[in-house]
């Protein structure tokens, strides 16, 4: 018996040995150590032995089969993994070849310069106000200190829209979108601290650097104790947000009907740094928006006492800082819609 | 404005770089658009004597010269005609460039040496307006003897720099010479050296001897002064003024014009010279216009005049339109001997509206808009006969004829320097103050301030704080950032809903679109919305651009067909867009209150689309909200194709349309291959937003799933066959959805087989086969019923 034993475990790593596959081994497995398996037959024999053999053949025999299965499990083990390195080395892919992306859509570039200055006055608690396009000339002109005779009505250019109001005042496309600062001043909530983005209209012909649609973005602060000082921080902040820590700002003093004192503020040339380049036409400059304290006068006019509150206000074109920033040589393309600009930004 | 430097330091000291000046005075408030150098390109033209003057050998139109160029004597070969020995003209040597870039060589002219050229006036940057004695095609003789081999820059006045400044509308005082002398005086602290404006009226008589003066329309003219000169002689005006006048951008023209000009440019009052003995009667009559008046203005042109503008008349006719430009019939020329010189004041918007109407803008009227300082006007007249004297052009009649019915003199206004203070964030003392108003040439007192007549744009205390800021200088103001009642920033609602819908967009492969806002009537006619069409009642423009940008947008159709037909013309593939923006509704037309401005969603697609792209699209926008958006066949949006067409709403509120276009349409959009639109009006979709999902708990029971497939007659919707089967399913419905549309083999014409994937569910057991079978059974019931569906097997 006791070579009985041997000669089965001789054959069963034979066997293994000469396995080309899982079918096989498992073969072997039932041919051994099945039911009917040749070492369990030996097993169920084991009862006939006298109980001073038992010991030493059962210990021969339990040995024998943890050497057989032993044996098939670490060689199925490793035909897998075989297997496995095979199917991988079959995989092998050209990692090359151009990825699968979904197409999307992108956002018009006058939107990502847009949503960049909201998040950064966002940031520096402003609120964010709307108005409407079509305007009173009322809002447009008068409620800005813009009476009817003032040179600034010819100066911007303004479509107006058939009809009156009931009080004869017409009609206008806004031409900024100063408007919304008075109405938004008219609301009465005090403090405020809003900006106020969007489309407005001018009477200039399309050419490269001109679109009767253009778009603005206005501010507006008013509180106690509002001072230039404070005016100059805010936009300052605005200024190195927006394009970069190293920038320098300086305010001009100019003119604006709705503002007193008024300014408008140069950023130094974000291409050049301010040593002269073809952006800044050499002068290391660039003017980006207009602003000043709100003129009494347009406190009075929305029920504000100017001997309490005080305020500033800015405006500045977003095309131009968006037509910079993209490197974009032709305001018309802004406008015209084509995928192949659009899918750029 | 432009102003040569030169000039501009006769009035006031500028001791710095033209350069750092122009920083200064830009800082100051007075900004520099431009410096220019008219000489700056001459470079090595000198002045030559004539030595010796022979015939070309080879050419018989040459001519050969010597010429003495100091310490050297060169040979130049010349076409020119008016040279004699002797004569001094501007030579350019080897090297040299002319005043347009043009560089000369030494070199060999049909066989003679030339080592450089004889230049004219033009070749020295000037035309013959400027040097009325240089002569046509040929060489500029110096009218008097010049050192030989000196630099012609300085002799002809080349070296200057001009400067170019954008001045401000409420700043008519800075429209010259003297205005921006005035300010930087104050900038730097020095003087201010006004011109002498005091004449010594040596003619005879009085000036109300000659003329009378009138005003019948007071409130457009608030001053008029007359001077007259006596046997003025007209003639060409000396160097220096004409290079003045021409530097400045204004044509040199004769000497009585030129002071008129001249004055202008220093004083900024316009004014004008007349021919007396063209003034009938020798009155001056400021009065209006009579409608379709004419009159022929001194560029020759024949105007039509109405009773808005203001004329000077004598008592027979029209001679000069107010404030634009004198006439024909009683300009100065080279006879005249009695000269009136007018200096008004007039109705800046009057002269605006008038010159708007007349399409003519001139120097005078560009000033006058702005509203001139009536008291500036006697100052203006003394002037302009102060340099009559200088010049020696004319004697000067004593006394001005003045109407003066409007008035204007300084305004007091009151300040506080704790006020001003307060509105800049500054801590200026008030002596300080009073000290830079004083610089400005304001007249401080205790409690505020005299704005002299010329500085009208200071009204209030928070002008006053400007004028102190300008001069402490914007840039020493510190920037402080204000604490104050604290805001908080933030989206509202809409506008973070809107940014979902962007996203959404994106996403969906749709690209973001621009459009204008105004469109062209025949937008209406394209999308063949018939004539009572809601769509076709759009506001106006007054004066647009043109047509085609003419009536405000009452839909989005156009604007996206238009943006699709830009990229379909530019043979794109394909082309996804969207926009969100607004259409304007008016409730009366013409407009009586401000019009809806409701904001839309709008999107279109061509290229591999098909309708269920878009919709597809236009749910994920719905959801991107929380919302969900349900569609309706429709045949009645009539640029839509009658059976690809949906109306969509949102939350059981209609929110738009969305469909296939039309292919007459698209015909008329020049669009070759289907299109797809949709516009939806966001506050349906905003109203039925959830802003914050709740959690509905999940199964913990696994689904019964039974697939069901129905033959429902062709014209039965998918959707209503779904919800059908939700209501009647039992209680353990979950969903129902659609996986599958056959028709053919085994489906009868007229018929389609529409397959579900229902799932049903308890939220506390697992449920038995038997109550899913009987969910089934029960919606079979209901749907043969309904819609005769029955099973397919």
């Amino acid at each position: 018996m006791r070579e009985e034993l041997e000669q089965i475990k001789r054959e069963a790593a034979e066997g293994i040995r000469a396995a080309g596959g899982v079918k096989e081994l498992e073969e072997l497995r039932v041919a051994l150590l099945g039911k009917k398996g040749r070492l369990t037959g030996i097993l169920k024999g084991m009862g006939r032995l006298s109980a001073e053999e038992r010991p030493a053949l059962g210990q021969l025999a339990n040995e024998a089969r943890d050497f057989i299965e032993g044996g098939i499990s670490a060689a199925k083990a490793e035909l897998s993994r075989k297997a496995t390195l095979a199917r991988l080395a079959a995989e092998t892919i050209d990692v090359t070849l151009p990825g699968k992306a979904r197409a999307r859509g992108h956002y018009h570039p006058m939107t990502t310069a847009m949503e960049e200055l909201k998040r950064i006055f966002l940031g520096m608690r402003y609120e964010i106000a709307e108005g409407p396009d079509i305007e009173t000339e009322y809002y447009n002109f008068d409620a800005l200190n813009i009476p009817s005779d003032h040179p600034a009505r010819d100066e911007q250019d303004t479509f107006y829209v058939e009809g009156k109001d009931a009080d004869g005042g017409g009609f206008a496309l806004r031409t900024a979108t100063s408007p919304v600062q008075a109405r938004t001043m008219e609301r009465g909530r005090l403090p405020i601290r809003m900006i106020c983005p969007g489309q407005v209209f001018r009477a200039d012909e399309v050419d490269a650097t001109h679109s009767p649609v253009f778009h603005q973005m206005e501010g507006l602060v008013v509180d106690k104790g509002v001072t230039f000082g404070d005016l100059k921080g805010a936009l300052m902040v605005f200024a190195r947000e927006f394009l970069g820590e190293d920038t320098r700002a300086r305010f001009r003093p100019h003119y604006f009907p709705f503002t007193e004192p008024s300014a408008e503020m140069d950023v130094s040339c974000f291409k050049c740094g301010g040593a002269g380049c073809n952006v800044c036409k050499g002068e290391g400059w660039i003017e980006v928006l207009g602003c000043g304290m709100v003129h009494p006068r347009v406190l009075e006019m929305r029920g504000i006492d100017p001997a309490v509150y005080s305020g500033f206000a800015f405006g500045m074109g977003l095309e131009r800082i968006a037509m910079l920033r993209g490197a974009i040589s032709d305001m018309r393309l802004l406008f015209e819609n084509d995928v192949n600009f659009l899918n750029q930004f | 404005m432009i102003v040569p430097m030169s000039w501009l330091r006769e009035y006031a000291d500028a001791d710095v770089s033209t350069r750092d000046f122009a920083e200064d005075i830009t800082m100051f408030g007075q900004k520099v658009e431009a410096i220019t150098k008219p000489g700056e390109r001459i470079d090595r033209i000198v002045v030559g004597r004539v030595a010796g003057i022979t015939k070309h050998a080879g050419a018989d139109k040459l001519l050969v010269t010597k010429i003495d160029t100091g310490g050297r004597m060169i040979q130049v070969v010349t076409g020119a005609r008016n040279l004699s020995v002797g004569d001094f003209v501007p030579v350019a040597l080897d090297g040299a460039t002319l005043a347009n870039g043009v560089t000369i060589k030494s070199g060999e002219l049909r066989g003679e040496l030339s080592e450089g050229m004889l230049c004219s006036i033009e070749e020295l940057g000037y035309t013959r307006h400027d040097y009325p004695e240089a002569p046509e095609n040929g060489i500029y003789v110096f009218s008097e003897p010049r050192e030989p081999g000196a630099d012609v820059r300085p002799i002809l006045e080349l070296t200057d720099e001009v400067v170019e400044y954008e001045i401000t509308s409420n700043r008519a005082d800075c429209f010259s010479v003297v205005g921006i002398a005035r300010e930087v005086a104050a900038m730097y602290g020095g003087p201010l050296r006004f011109p002498d404006c005091s004449p010594e009226e040596l003619g005879g008589g009085r000036a109300a001897d000659h003329i009378a003066v009138r005003i019948d329309a007071p409130e457009l003219c608030p001053r008029y002064a007359a001077r007259v000169i006596r046997n003025a002689r007209i003639g060409v005006s000396p160097q220096w003024l004409r290079h003045r006048l021409t530097a400045a951008g204004v044509r040199p023209i004769n000497s009585i014009v030129d002071i008129t000009n001249y004055v202008m440019l220093e004083l900024g009052q316009p004014m004008h010279a007349f021919d007396i003995d063209e003034i009938a009667g020798r009155r001056i009559i400021v009065r209006n216009a009579r409608d379709g008046e004419t009159f022929v203005t001194l560029d020759g042109q024949r105007r039509e005049l109405d009773a808005s503008m203001l004329v000077i008349a004598d008592p027979e006719k029209a001679i000069a339109i107010a404030g634009i430009m004198g006439g024909e019939n009683s300009k100065v020329t080279e006879g005249a001997s009695a000269i009136l010189f007018e200096s008004a004041a007039f109705s800046g918007p009057n002269i605006r509206r008038s010159s708007k109407k007349l399409g003519l803008r001139t120097d005078a009227s560009s000033r006058y808009e702005k509203g001139l300082d009536p008291n500036l006007a006697l100052v203006a007249v003394n002037r302009a006969a102060r340099l009559v004297e200088l010049l020696g052009v004319g004697e000067v009649v004593p006394g001005v004829v003045d109407c003066y019915p409007g008035v204007v003199s300084d305004r007091d206004v009151a300040y506080t320097a704790d006020g001003v203070n307060r509105l800049l964030g500054t801590d200026i003392s008030g002596d300080a103050m009073a000290s830079m108003l004083r610089r400005l040439g304001l007249s401080p007192y205790p409690g505020g301030v005299s704005a002299p007549s010329f500085r009208r744009d200071i009204t209030r205390e928070a002008d006053v704080a400007e004028e102190i800021a300008r001069v402490y200088g914007y840039d020493n103001i510190p920037a402080t950032l204000a604490s104050g009642t604290p805001t908080v920033g933030r989206k509202n609602r809409e506008q973070l809903l809107e940014d979902r819908l962007k996203a959404a967009m994106a996403a969906s492969g749709y690209s973001e679109a621009l459009t204008y806002a105004f469109e062209s009537p025949k937008a209406f006619d394209r999308l063949l919305l018939p004539e009572d069409s809601e769509l076709r009642r759009a506001a106006r423009l007054v004066n647009p651009l043109g047509e085609d940008f003419s009536v405000m947008r009452t839909s989005m159709a156009n604007a996206i067909l238009t943006a699709l037909a830009a990229n379909y013309s530019k043979r794109n593939e394909s082309a996804a867009l969207y926009e969100i923006t607004k259409v304007y509704r008016p409730s009366a037309l013409p407009l009586q209150d401000l019009p809806d401005e409701p904001k839309v969603l709008a999107f279109g697609i061509y290229g591999g689309a098909d309708f269920y792209d878009i919709k597809g699209a236009a749910e994920a926008a719905a959801a991107s909200a929380g919302a969900e958006a349900d569609f309706e066949r429709t045949a009645d949006v009539p640029f839509l194709h009658p059976g690809r067409a949906a109306y969509v709403s949102v939350g059981g509120e209609r929110a738009g349309y969305i469909g296939e276009v039309h292919p007459d349409v698209l015909a008329a959009y020049g669009i070759g291959e289907r299109a797809y639109v949709a516009e939806l009006f966001v506050a349906p979709i905003y109203a039925n937003a959830i802003d914050r999902p709740a959690y509905k708990p999940l199964g913990r029971f696994p689904a019964a799933r039974r697939d069901v497939a129905l033959i429902v007659p062709e014209g039965v919707p998918a959707k209503a066959v779904e919800r059908a089967i939700l209501a009647s399913a039992g209680a353990y419905i979950e969903s129902a959805k659609l996986f599958d549309v056959y028709r053919g083999a085994g489906v009868a014409d007229g018929r389609k087989s529409l397959a579900y994937s229902l799932s049903f569910r308890s939220p506390d057991r697992t449920l038995t086969d038997a109550q899913a079978d009987e969910g089934v059974k029960s919606a079979l019931v209901r749907l043969a019923d309904e819609f005769d569906a029955r099973p397919r097997v």
